[in-house]
Parts: C-alpha cells; structure tokens; sequence
C-alpha cells in the first residue's frame, strides 16, 4: 500500500504539474472534506449496528450465535480447544453482519490460536480464505452508503451480494481443501499432539 | 424487494423484544455499542482521507480517466463495466479506501445505475484479502499461506465476474 500509494500520489501530482497546478492544492482539499462526508455516513452505520450487537451480545444472542456455529467450526477447523473455537466463532459471526472492522480483534486472537491447533497450516489457510472470501447476511455498510446516497432501492443489492459471497466462498473452501488436505491424522494421534504442537514452516 | 424492506425492522424488533424478556437494560447496552463507533472511525479516518485525496488528485489529472481507457477492453470481456475497475484494485488493500472509491462511483454514475449496483455488490461480497493477511497473521511467521492468498485472489476474480453477471440479470 506504501508503494502502490506513492507511485500514483507522484504520478498523479506530476501530471497537474504541467497540466493544471493551480488544481492541485483545491484537489486535496477536496477529497479531505469528501472523506469527512465518508466518515460521517459510515459513523451512522456503526453506531447502528455496534448499538444492536451490543444488545445481542448482553441478551446472549450473540454467545447463541457462536454456539450454534461452534460444531460447524469445529468440523471445519479440525480443533477441540475451546478458547480457539470461540474466538474463531466470534469473528465468523461478526463477519456474517458485515461490520468487518469490530471482527478484527478476534480474527487476530483466532489466527494466534489456529497457529497452535492440531493442523496449523490448514486450520489457519482455511480461516485466512474464509476471512478473505467474505462471508456475510446483511451488507450493513453498503446499505448504508446508499440510504445516504438516497438510492430508490438500498436493499436492492443484498440478493446478488449474497448469492456471490457463497459461490465465491465455497469456491475457495473447496480450493483450500483440495490445495492444503489436513494431514491425516489417527485418533491416537491427535490427543496426545494436541495443543503444543506447531510446526513452523 | 418489499420483503426485504420488512428484514432490517424485523431484527430489530425481535432483538429489542427478546432483550426485554432477558431483562437486559437495553437504553445501557444500546448506547454502550453505540459508544464504540467513534474509536472505529477514528482509527479508519486517516485511510479514508488519505485515499479520497488521491482519487480526488487522479480524477483532476485526468489519469484516472486514462487508466480506465485502457483496462475496459480487457474488463468488458470478462463482462466487468469499466467504471468499477478502480475499485476492483482498490478493495483487496484496503477497506476505508475502497469505500472512498465506491462513493466516488455512486457520485459520478448515479446510485441505482448498473456500474454503481456492480460495485456494491462487488464490494459488499469481497474482503480486503491483502489487509487481512497483514493484520491477522501479522505475528505468525507462516510462509505458507502464499496458497491462501493465491486461492483468496482467485475466487475473488471469481466473484467480481459473477456479481457483474448477477447485477445484470436481476
């Protein structure tokens, strides 16, 4: 991003400086007072929806949520401690309201754990696709966008988002399965191995 | 469509009622949430900022105008609308940036018109891959994950295609 963000930044500055230089310095303040726009609709969404899930988090729903998708996950990540499944269940159902920014703090407590399950590199690809993929129910951010945008239709595009969030996502579920196969491993294996295990690669 | 103007009102009545049962305090918890907001926003302003300026700067140099020229052949034949290929670069890196791309798209096409449609979709059903694998494996050493990413990218592709397909059948 540093890289990406100088070269254009240079590019583009060099353009207006023979094209149009009186532009450039109004340019920037523009986009600045465009951001602060940005961020204005965006902190509505939030308070929102962190305003919900806070509601959902002290009435248990949120912990309901996380133990309905616990068996799933643990099928999926080929793990039986408890601190990693939660933490990876968390940050898969903050994910499905698509307020990805309050999911970062568990998806970086997840990947720790994962690096210490039974199969780290599988276990920690998998949840890596799964993040990357986006899965979500409710684009909440996008809806809100153009509520503020005054679109006829905000909810317009929630079908076709869901619908391609699940291709693609199983797409690349199936992909990392076939690509990084869990080893496998017997029962009397994996007990003892457990939790101490990491290899490094 | 109109049932799903009934979804959002649904949830949360059917959350506020089920809080009530469970004796929760939801004037506490609801505002409590709320406070969180601001330290998001707080922490994705200086993202959001630094990318609307330079979109801003792109646009006024007409170099945006140029990258767009030349990558619409290739996108028209995956069947991807020029308008949206800032974006397509866009959100893999970043998120707060992206949604400054995005706004931009909504601004100068029209919010209901088929590139802006395109591009919520596309937004909304992809992640910010190179970010994620920054911030979440930032302290792991797994050099691994390169088929991740590599598997992440593709379905990505994948999904942009698909979501342009979608917005024009719908």
């Amino acid at each position: 991003m540093n890289i990406l963000f100088s070269c254009i930044f240079l590019l583009a500055t060099l353009f207006l400086l023979f094209l149009n230089p009186e532009g450039f310095l109004s340019a920037l303040l523009d986009g600045a007072s465009k951001s602060g726009a940005i961020c204005l609709s965006l902190l509505a969404t939030y308070s929102v929806w962190l305003g919900l899930m806070k509601v959902w988090e002290d009435s248990g729903v949120s912990r309901g949520v996380s133990r309905l998708l616990k068996p799933l996950v643990k099928r999926v990540f080929k793990t039986d401690d408890a601190e990693t499944l939660d933490a990876v269940s968390m940050n898969l159902s903050v994910n499905l309201l698509g307020i990805s920014g309050a999911a970062t703090p568990y998806g970086i407590k997840a990947a720790r754990l994962l690096d210490t399950s039974p199969h780290p590199e599988y276990a920690s690809s998998m949840f890596f696709v799964l993040n990357a993929t986006s899965i979500q129910l409710i684009p909440t951010s996008i809806i809100g966008v153009r509520v503020a945008m005054h679109s006829a239709a905000p909810t317009d595009i929630v079908i076709p988002t869901l619908i391609t969030t699940l291709f693609s996502t199983l797409f690349a579920v199936l992909l990392t399965r076939l690509c990084i196969p869990p080893k496998k491993t017997s029962k009397t294996d994996f007990i003892p191995h457990g939790k101490g295990v990491t290899h490094n690669a | 469509m109109k049932v799903l103007s009934l979804i959002i009102p649904l949830i949360f009545l059917s959350s506020f009622l089920f809080a009530l049962v469970r004796k929760v305090k939801v004037y506490d918890s609801f505002t409590e949430g709320v406070k969180g907001a601001i330290p998001l926003i707080v922490s994705l302003f200086p993202y959001i900022a630094a990318v609307t300026m330079l979109t801003k700067l792109l646009d006024v140099s007409g170099l945006s105008a140029k990258i767009t020229a030349w990558l619409s052949p290739v996108f028209q034949r995956l069947g991807i609308p020029g308008e949206i290929a800032p974006l397509v670069f866009m959100k893999p890196l970043s998120g707060s940036g992206s949604i400054a791309v995005l706004t931009d798209i909504l601004e100068n096409y029209g919010v209901d018109s088929y590139a802006a449609r395109c591009a919520c979709v596309a937004y909304g059903s992809s992640e910010t891959i190179f970010y994620i694998g920054a911030v979440y494996f930032a302290s792991l050493q797994r050099k691994k994950l390169t088929t991740a990413l590599i598997i992440s990218l593709l379905s990505y592709l994948l999904s942009v295609v698909l979501c342009c397909f979608l917005c024009r059948i719908m």
